[in-house]
């Protein structure tokens, strides 16, 4: 899909609004200056680091997304009904107020991760694997590995989905990251060949949110943040610990608060899965 | 209390609570608050709830927990005494930070750093902290302040509060981003040394264990502790802290300190926190630190061994000769940590005492034959032969 | 390294990162260091990062490898922001290697990460007398467990080092090989064998 500026809109009921150049370079500059407020501010690397992603992206946007981008280089396809672990998906859903302040929001979050998962399930058929899902107090004895695949997601996020100038010569532009025989535990745990992890973190203007931006709008005053989704998945051979496919999402729609919107969200996230054969 | 602060307070709740401390302070049998029933999903205090939820979830699985069954069961039922009530809600974590810091989330679970139990001298201080800990968490002042600043419109405060509340390790920022106001942590200190007192603990020692790290952080050169330490920006102002906490200790005397318990169950950790300590490379404050704890403890030859470590890591002017008389002092209590004499060796080798460096060292390297430095210091044993 | 991975994340935001290709063979770091490499690898460049050359094979946030090619006596090991109220680790030309390591012990745990030494020895470097180091830390900001080795050595009043960290599970031992390969190539200018300073 062809990102353009058009995309990166916030549609105030339904209206669309395109940016100008000269807004363009507002908003990149506000969410510089907010992007390096937050990591002075130390924030927990859980938001931080992808929120600095998205803002990474933001300047890279108008770039085709190939792809070879999201699949590792040499990998084709999953055997079809190939065995799939879902890793408890990190999700977190917030509420901005009218002053800006994100109020997390246990109602929607429990809702977002209960549609998150039916969506995965309903999907499963069209993706052609077996998923299971990992409950709680297995994921307690994985934490060292899934603590670990956070690390290299933000890795993939940063050199591979980040500034081209920042990606790794040496990966010579491919998905090129394996957690080795470290994954194995994952394997002897669940008897799954692959593991799908996700992470989201995804606000929304409030509703006296919403209204104070209707008023600036009027007045003139444009680009003020509704809210944003950002998120990766991953899908991890769990023979080899390669990382064969990986997506990350930035985008400023998205609703994972309702069964139907969330599908999307979903289909989002999985963009490009490997095709099973 | 100030007055205008009362009537501009945006929760009734803990108007009532003030109202009832005022007179708990004249002993007319103030009683803690019910048990805080889990709220609606929807609420914004559910939002929080959840939220440190799954912070607690991340904070099980921690390398940084400190998983000691025992250990663990002694602050467990210290926090139980003290919460009365709350028992069943009160959960207790012990993590490996090398900082003063207690916190209650308003799910109930409370951490406990490691940098607290080093400096706490026994069960009643620890009492004092934990009891004002719980004094916010029973006046729920997290949904207060989340309120609070909401209708304040404090922009740019994203995801900094709640991130951070629970959080593992970032206390700086925590107590910075995140701060009770100083109005809460007035009735804190109040509620806190009200169940302090319930639970059998001398209230006195509320007053001594604030006094204690107010001192150790006025011994950092150039700074004032309220301005550097975050911990403190909201606290009251240490005189009328010390003041008011005397004054109640005053209307309920009497109470343990149980100190010889206390000894003995942190005895274990003694030396792996006082090591944190030393890395953190706060010359100063640790001198302070350990100077009290010295003084209170002159047989423990871990304090001695510390101090002396100190000293000669930050050595200026006369802290040789401070490290050395340390460590001597540790050696004679006749169970030191080997490393003392791996201390003076490394003196005596800077000041180029040959016979007195290879004597330390060779005693070093018969008490651990298996050091991590062990080869490094042959080496250098070596290289005084010749 | 968090304030390392912070700082460079702004950096980018601002456009002035890059990744960049060290080549194979034989590179000169700095006005005295060469270090002969099997296989290239990635430099970081970005200002305000430090007095050392930071490279990568995996990335930030997986593993680091830290180049001094000749810190001057009384500069800081990592980037000082004059601001700042934090403790700064100076390096002194009079230090010991454990003296050494201790700096680096501190730098690590700035930001409460916990940290063990597991082995510190005397061992060549740079073509003379230095040291060789190995230790544990987990990241604080992410629970990450690591694994780290360095070596050092001082030469007439300056500091060299390499010091690299990665994950214990795959990466460290994946990596090591050639970690330990650099370091046993690198060769100080001045530095004479039969003196080893």
């Amino acid at each position: 899909m062809r990102k353009t500026w058009v995309n990166y809109r916030r549609g105030l009921g339904g209206r669309d609004e395109e940016f100008s150049f000269s807004d363009r370079a507002r908003v990149v500059r506000w969410h510089v200056i907010r992007g390096m407020r937050i990591v002075r501010s130390c924030i927990g690397p859980a938001l931080a680091v992808p929120m600095i992603i998205a803002l990474i992206s933001m300047l890279n946007v108008g770039l085709v997304q190939a792809q070879s981008k999201n699949i590792a280089f040499g990998f084709t396809n999953l055997p079809k009904g190939t065995r799939v672990v879902v890793m408890p998906t990190d999700i977190e859903l917030f509420s901005i107020s009218g002053g800006g302040v994100a109020e997390p929001k246990a109602d929607w979050t429990e809702a977002a991760a209960r549609h998150f998962k039916a969506a995965l399930v309903k999907k499963q058929d069209s993706l052609g694997v077996q998923l299971s899902h990992l409950n709680d107090l297995d994921a307690d004895d994985l934490s060292d590995i899934n603590a670990l695949h956070a690390a290299v997601a933000r890795a993939i996020a940063l050199h591979h989905f980040g500034t081209s100038a920042f990606n790794l010569p040496t990966k010579d532009g491919k998905l090129d990251w394996s957690m080795g025989d470290s994954v194995k535990v994952i394997k002897e745990k669940t008897g799954a060949d692959y593991a799908l992890f996700s992470w989201v973190r995804d606000s929304y203007a409030s509703g006296e949110r919403v209204a104070s931006m209707v008023v600036l709008t009027l007045l003139g005053v444009r680009g003020m943040q509704g809210g944003s989704q950002a998120g990766y998945a991953s899908l991890v051979d769990l023979n080899t610990g390669a990382v064969l496919w990986f997506n990350r999402i930035l985008r400023r729609t998205g609703d994972l608060r309702e069964e139907g919107k969330a599908a999307e969200t979903l289909d989002t996230l999985l963009e490009n899965f490997p095709v099973t054969k | 209390m100030n007055r205008r602060r009362f009537l501009a307070c945006a929760s009734c709740a803990s108007l009532l609570q003030v109202a009832s401390l005022a007179q708990a302070a004249s002993g007319d049998g103030w009683q803690v608050p019910a048990r805080i029933p889990r709220p609606d999903t929807a609420s914004d205090e559910g939002g929080l709830w959840a939220l440190m939820d799954r912070e607690e979830q991340k904070l099980r699985r921690s390398p940084f927990r400190i998983q000691d069954q025992q250990l663990q069961s002694y602050l467990q039922d210290i926090a139980c005494r003290l919460g009365g009530e709350h028992c069943p809600d009160t959960r207790v974590y012990l993590v490996h930070t090398p900082l003063f810091n207690a916190n209650m989330a308003p799910n109930g679970m409370m951490q406990i750093w490691s940098g607290l139990m080093l400096r706490a001298d026994n069960e009643a201080q620890l009492a004092a902290v934990l009891g004002h800990e719980i004094g916010h968490y029973v006046a729920r002042h997290s949904v207060e302040r989340l309120r609070d600043i909401k209708s304040r419109s404090a922009v740019g405060q994203f995801m900094v509060l709640f991130g951070l509340v629970g959080a593992v390790g970032r206390f700086a920022t925590f107590a910075g981003s995140f701060a009770y106001s100083r109005y809460h942590e007035r009735i804190a200190d109040r509620i806190g040394l009200e169940l302090m007192s319930k639970a059998g603990y001398d209230p006195a020692e509320a007053a001594t264990v604030w006094e204690n790290l107010l001192m150790e952080l006025r011994a950092k050169p150039g700074g004032d502790p309220t301005k550097s330490n975050p911990l403190f920006a909201t606290h009251p102002p240490a005189e009328e802290r010390r003041e008011t906490l005397m004054r109640l200790a005053e209307t309920q005397p009497g109470g343990v300190t149980n100190e010889v318990t206390w000894q003995q169950k942190v005895a274990p950790y003694r030396r792996e926190w006082l090591a944190d300590e030393v890395r953190r490379g706060q010359h100063e404050e640790s001198i302070a630190l350990l100077t009290r704890k010295i003084m209170r403890s002159p047989q423990v030859s871990d304090y001695l061994f510390t101090r002396a470590e100190v000293y000669r890591s930050r050595a200026k002017n006369a802290d040789f000769d401070d490290a050395i008389r340390d460590y001597q002092a540790a050696s004679a209590t006749g169970n030191e940590p080997s490393e003392t004499h791996r201390g003076l060796g490394l003196i005596y080798r800077a000041r180029k005492q040959i016979a007195e460096a290879r004597a330390s060292f060779e005693r070093y390297l018969e008490l651990a034959p298996e050091a991590p430095d062990a080869l490094m210091i042959k080496s250098y044993v070596e290289e005084m032969k010749t | 390294m968090k304030i390392l991975i912070a700082t460079v994340l702004v950096i980018i935001l601002a456009g002035c990162a890059s990744a960049v290709k060290v080549s194979s063979g034989e590179n000169t770091l700095g006005d005295r260091l060469t270090v002969t490499l099997e296989g290239p690898w990635n430099q970081i460049k970005a200002p305000g990062l430090g007095p050392a050359q930071i490279w990568t094979m995996e990335g930030m946030p997986i593993d680091q490898l830290l180049i001094y090619t000749g810190l001057k006596d009384g500069e800081a090991i990592h980037a000082t922001n004059s601001s700042s109220k934090s403790k700064t680790f100076n390096f002194r030309a009079s230090m010991e290697p454990d003296e050494i390591v201790s700096l680096f012990e501190g730098m690590l745990t700035r930001d409460s990460s916990t940290y063990k030494l597991v082995k510190l020895e005397p061992a060549g470097f740079g073509g003379g007398k230095g040291f060789r180091f190995e230790y544990s830390l987990v990241r604080k900001i992410d629970n990450v467990k690591l694994s780290g080795v360095g070596y050092g050595a001082i030469s007439q009043g300056e500091l060299f080092a390499i010091v690299y960290q990665a994950p214990q599970l795959t990466f460290f031992s994946r990596h090591k090989r050639r970690i330990e390969q650099l370091a046993v190539s690198a060769r100080i200018k001045g530095v004479s064998q039969k003196q080893g300073t």
